[in-house]
Order: C-alpha cells, then structure tokens, then sequence
C-alpha cells in the first residue's frame, strides 16, 4: 500500500513539472513517514542520512570532472581541425559529411563522457558545414544528435559512473572496456542509414566539386585533439591513473589546448566554463543524493523483491524479460533524461537482473545503450534537442530522418543482447 | 545566461577549480615520489559535496533542474502558472525539511563526537555545510515562487 502510495506521489509530483530529484526525495521521505509511524521522527532520519551516503562518494568525482572535460574541450577548438582531418581522409560528396560527423563524435567520444557537450562540440562544427553543402538542417540535427549518442558508450562515460556506483559487482574500468565496441558498432549502425539517406536524395552534391584539404597539415594540426583520447583511455589502461585522474588530466590537457596551442579559450572564459560544468554536474548529482532517499524507500518497503519475482515467475524466461526491459526503457528514455531513468529503474531492475544471473557489465551496457537511444528520440531527447536548437529547427522537424537511426541503433542493441561477449569480451581480455 | 554571478557560483567554481588542483596533484605526487595523499580524498568528497549543494542553489536560482516539461509547456496560461508556482513551492518547502532534517544529523555528529574515517577531524566540520547550503536552495527557489507571485 506504501509502495503504490511512494510511486503515486513520485509520478505525479514528475509529470506536474516538480524538480525529477526533489519528486524523488519528497515521495521517499513520505513514504517512509507514512511506513514508520510509530519510530521517533516516524524514521526520517533515514532521508539525511541517505542522501549524505549517496552524495559523498569518492568514485563520483569522476562525474563532475568529465562533465568539466566536456565543457573544455568544447570550447578548445579540437573538434574543427578533427572534422578537417576527416574531410581529408574520407572526402566528399553525398554522404560523406554525415559520416566525418559521426566519426569525430566517436573520436570526442573517447574524450568527453556526457552526450550533449558531444551534440554542442560537433553541431558547431558541422551543422554550418552540412548546410553549406546541401543537407537539409533537419537531417543534419538527427544525424549529430545520434551520433553523439555514441558518447556515453565509448569510454569515458558518466553514465558507467553512475551505474557502477548504484550496481555492486560492475567496476568503472570493466563498464568502459564493455562499452567500447558496442560504441563503435552503434557508430557504424549509424553511418549505413546516414550515408544511403544521402546518397537516395543526393544530399551533399553542392562540395562534391570543392578540393579536399591536405592530408598532412590537417592530420598535423588535429593531432592535439586525436592525442587526447590516446592519453585518456591508454593512460587508464596502463595504469597511470584512476578514472576520476584520467579526467583531471584531460581537463589540464584540454585547458593547454584550448588556451596556449589553438588559443579558443581566453582566461576570462574559465569562470563561465567551471561555472557551466559545476552547475550541470550539481543538477545530476542533486538528483542522484535525493534518489538515495528514493531507494532506502522501495529497498525497505521490499517494492522490488515482488516486481523481479513476478516477472522471473512469468515464463518470459530470460531473453523475454530482457525485450521487456529494453521494450520499456525505449519509451520511458522518450520523456526522461539517463541518469534519472539509472536512479528511479535500478533500485528495481537489478533485482530482476539477479533473478536470471544476468552479468551486471553486460546488462549496464545494454541499458546504457536504451539510454543513448532515448537521447535522440523526441520528444525529449537531451542530444537532439542541443543539435536542433544548433540548427534552428523544431524537434518535430526530425521525425522523417531519426526513426531510421533510431531503428538502425536499436538493431545493435539487439546483437549485444543476442551475443553478450560484444560487451564482455574486451574487459575479459584486458583482465578487469 | 549573462546573470551576476552569485555566491553559489564563486563556491561551486572554487570547489570545482581545488578538486581538480587536488587530484592532480596526487597524481604528481605518486609519479615523483611513490607516495600517495591518501588523506585527500576525504577533503576532496567534502569539495564534491559543497559543490553540489551550491551548484544546485545556483541551479535553482536559475530554475535548472532538471524536470518533465511536457505538462509545464501546454495547456492554458493559467494551468501553466499554476504548475509553475507548485513546483517552485513544493521544492522550497522540501529543501526546507531537508536542512531541518540534516541539522538534525549533524547535531548528532556534534553530541556524538563523531570523527572522520580519514583525518579523525570532527565530523561535523564536514556536514555542517549540508543544512547551510539546503536553506540556500529553499532561499533561491523562493525567490522564482516569488518572481512568479510578483509578475502577474
């Protein structure tokens, strides 16, 4: 009865436009009021003492930082010299914009670990090129929101920081080893529909004609910015630093591009970035102390225990229950943002992962996955929105182009699903 | 975007600039010495929580937070208002309860003597700062409940 009374007044207080993390704390905290009336402070000293334990761990500073990494690289002036590199090698002609802009996604991917500064760094780049070559700015949104989907997967991640500090047995270096090639799978699933699309409306045939830049001096002036995810991802897997240092390194790394070699960043512009990527991290991880309280709720009114057990009971079996997870994340990831869909859904599917003994680095990589799907599905969709506010067009404009990405990254889900050594294999390999 | 920059701001920027100086720091350290800081990260989880309480205020004074704005967005001029002004109420009054509640625990840190796992410094030196930057994020989020009331 507490339990229906915590998720009615949660979803209420969520769909009326109240704060997601304070919908959380508020119906966590009553719900334990209403389930202790009898305890001295009917229990809620339970909220402080939640909320402190789920904001004060060591392991999320890596969030903050990355989110900093972002916000740096940004603004360094990496990601032109890259999109000049990769006009270098593919050249161009119908379809081949599209593709240099889910490549350098991918590259930044290796840097950055959230979406949207991804869908920023690459849209200011690309949308101006994209429309001086013919691709109608719609198309152009959908493609760079999809492919900055592909950040959260390729390592660093924020969200594997927050799935591996809410799911024990799922460390971050295994999480960002399990994601790459699923990353890089999603990349190419994008890059099929991108390029044919073009190809069928002849999208891009105003360059075809315009010399590509050379090789050399591109491949030389973008080295700042390919070095980057070198340094990041090698300097991890060497074991110089912890995943929180790696990103402390890049944010030095990234301030010594921005500022001293391409000059982007003046020193005036570093109280804006901190002040950005302070408030974005302070916004997530607000909602991720307040969903502390949310948990220790469903946790000790055991809401979860019932639901697993009664899909484990249901006779989906395994690969079933796994079509209804993902079946339902695809719609829940169209109205809500990742990390709020990690907080509210893990305190109940990681009991229903346990009841089939799913790997929890295979199953956080497939929902990882369903969350990068619903940052470019509208309505709400964090990626998308960035590339079409970049683009100056309305979401809806999108729908004739996304629906193939979106399909197209879906079908990826469904081979990590149908053959989990595409996660696992690698962080087996590299011994985590 | 181009607001004053607040005081929330100057905490969170500060604490986010001295994480990052701190970190690599520790990084330097062991490369040069064999040594590690152990003893910072506690001072760093301190940082990381004051600069989550204070970017939330500036957030809040911003109306940032992350939300469903589905409802918020349609319906008539009137309905929205409504939403509006519950929702900035409804999360004033909860940051309210959460410093009373947190004051709550950082007494019993104070009465208790509770110390730190790491530097064995009181523990409230830490939590205090919790119910401090609560009221903060009531205090911002009432003032857009108030903006609203005011502009008609």
């Amino acid at each position: 009865m507490t339990g229906v009374l915590l998720f009615a007044i949660f979803l209420g207080l969520m769909l009326a436009g109240v704060p997601i993390g304070v919908a959380l704390g508020l119906g966590g905290a009553i719900a334990i009021a209403v389930a202790n009336t009898d305890a001295q402070h009917w229990g809620l000293l339970a909220v402080p003492q939640n909320f402190y334990a789920s904001l004060a761990k060591y392991p999320l500073l890596a969030l903050p930082m990355f989110v900093l990494v972002g916000a740096i690289f940004d603004r360094s002036g990496v990601a032109q010299r890259m999109v000049t590199f990769a006009i270098a090698v593919v050249g161009r002609g119908p379809g081949m914009l599209p593709l240099v802009a889910i490549s350098v996604a991918m590259v930044l991917g290796g840097i950055s670990g959230s979406g949207p500064a991804n869908a920023a760094a690459v849209g200011g780049v690309m949308i101006g090129a994209m429309a001086r070559a013919g691709y109608p700015p719609a198309f152009s949104a959908s493609v760079i929101g999809a492919a900055a989907a592909t950040d959260i997967l390729i390592p660093p991640s924020i969200a594997f920081i927050v799935y591996s500090v809410m799911v024990p047995g799922a460390s971050v270096p295994a999480l960002f080893a399990a994601g790459m090639i699923p990353g890089v799978l999603a990349g190419l699933a994008l890059a099929v529909p991108a390029i044919l699309i073009s190809r069928k409306h002849g999208f891009g045939q105003g360059e075809a004609e315009v010399p590509r830049p050379p090789f050399w001096k591109s491949l030389f002036e973008a080295m700042w910015g390919l070095a980057a995810p070198v340094l990041i991802l090698g300097g991890m897997r060497m074991g110089w630093f912890t995943p929180t240092e790696a990103a402390v390194v890049a944010v030095f790394y990234g301030l010594f591009v921005g500022m001293v070699v391409h000059r982007t960043i003046r020193f005036g512009d570093l109280f804006d970035i901190f002040r950005e990527a302070a408030e974005l991290s302070a916004v997530i991880m607000l909602v991720l102390g307040l969903a502390g309280i949310f948990a220790y709720s469903v946790n000790t009114l055991g809401i979860a225990d019932p639901i697993a057990a009664f899909i484990a009971g249901s006779g989906l079996g395994s690969f079933g229950a796994m079509v209804l997870v993902v079946v339902v994340l695809a719609i829940v990831g169209m109205f809500l943002d990742g990390v709020s869909i990690f907080l509210i859904f893990l305190p109940l599917l990681v009991p229903v992962a346990k009841a089939f003994a799913w790997d929890p680095v295979w199953f956080g990589v497939i929902l990882t996955m369903m969350i990068a799907v619903g940052q470019f599905t509208p309505p709400l969709a964090v990626n998308l929105m960035v590339a079409c506010r970049m683009a100056k067009v309305p979401m809806e404009a999108t729908i004739p182009w996304v629906g193939w990405l979106v399909a197209s990254f879906i079908g990826v889900t469904f081979l990590v699903i149908l053959f989990p050594e595409l996660a696992l294999w690698l962080p087996r390999t590299l011994g985590y | 975007m181009t607001r004053k920059r607040t005081v929330e701001d100057w905490i969170a920027v500060l604490s986010m600039a001295l994480l990052c100086v701190i970190t690599m720091g520790n990084v330097l350290v062991r490369y040069f010495s064999d040594q590690s800081f152990a003893w910072t990260e506690e001072i760093s989880v301190f940082l990381l929580v004051v600069m989550t309480m204070a970017g939330a205020a500036a957030a809040a004074a911003r109306d940032n937070h992350v939300r469903i704005e589905y409802f918020l967005e349609r319906g008539s001029a009137g309905r929205r208002r409504f939403l509006a002004l519950g929702g900035a109420l409804v999360t004033t009054i909860f940051f309210l309860v959460l410093a009373a509640l947190t004051a709550d625990m950082v007494w019993d840190d104070y009465r208790y003597n509770e110390t730190s796992s790491g530097l064995n410094v009181p523990r409230w030196w830490y939590t205090v700062w919790v119910p401090v930057l609560s009221l903060a994020i009531a205090f911002r989020a009432g003032q857009v409940w108030r903006h609203l009331i005011k502009t008609r």
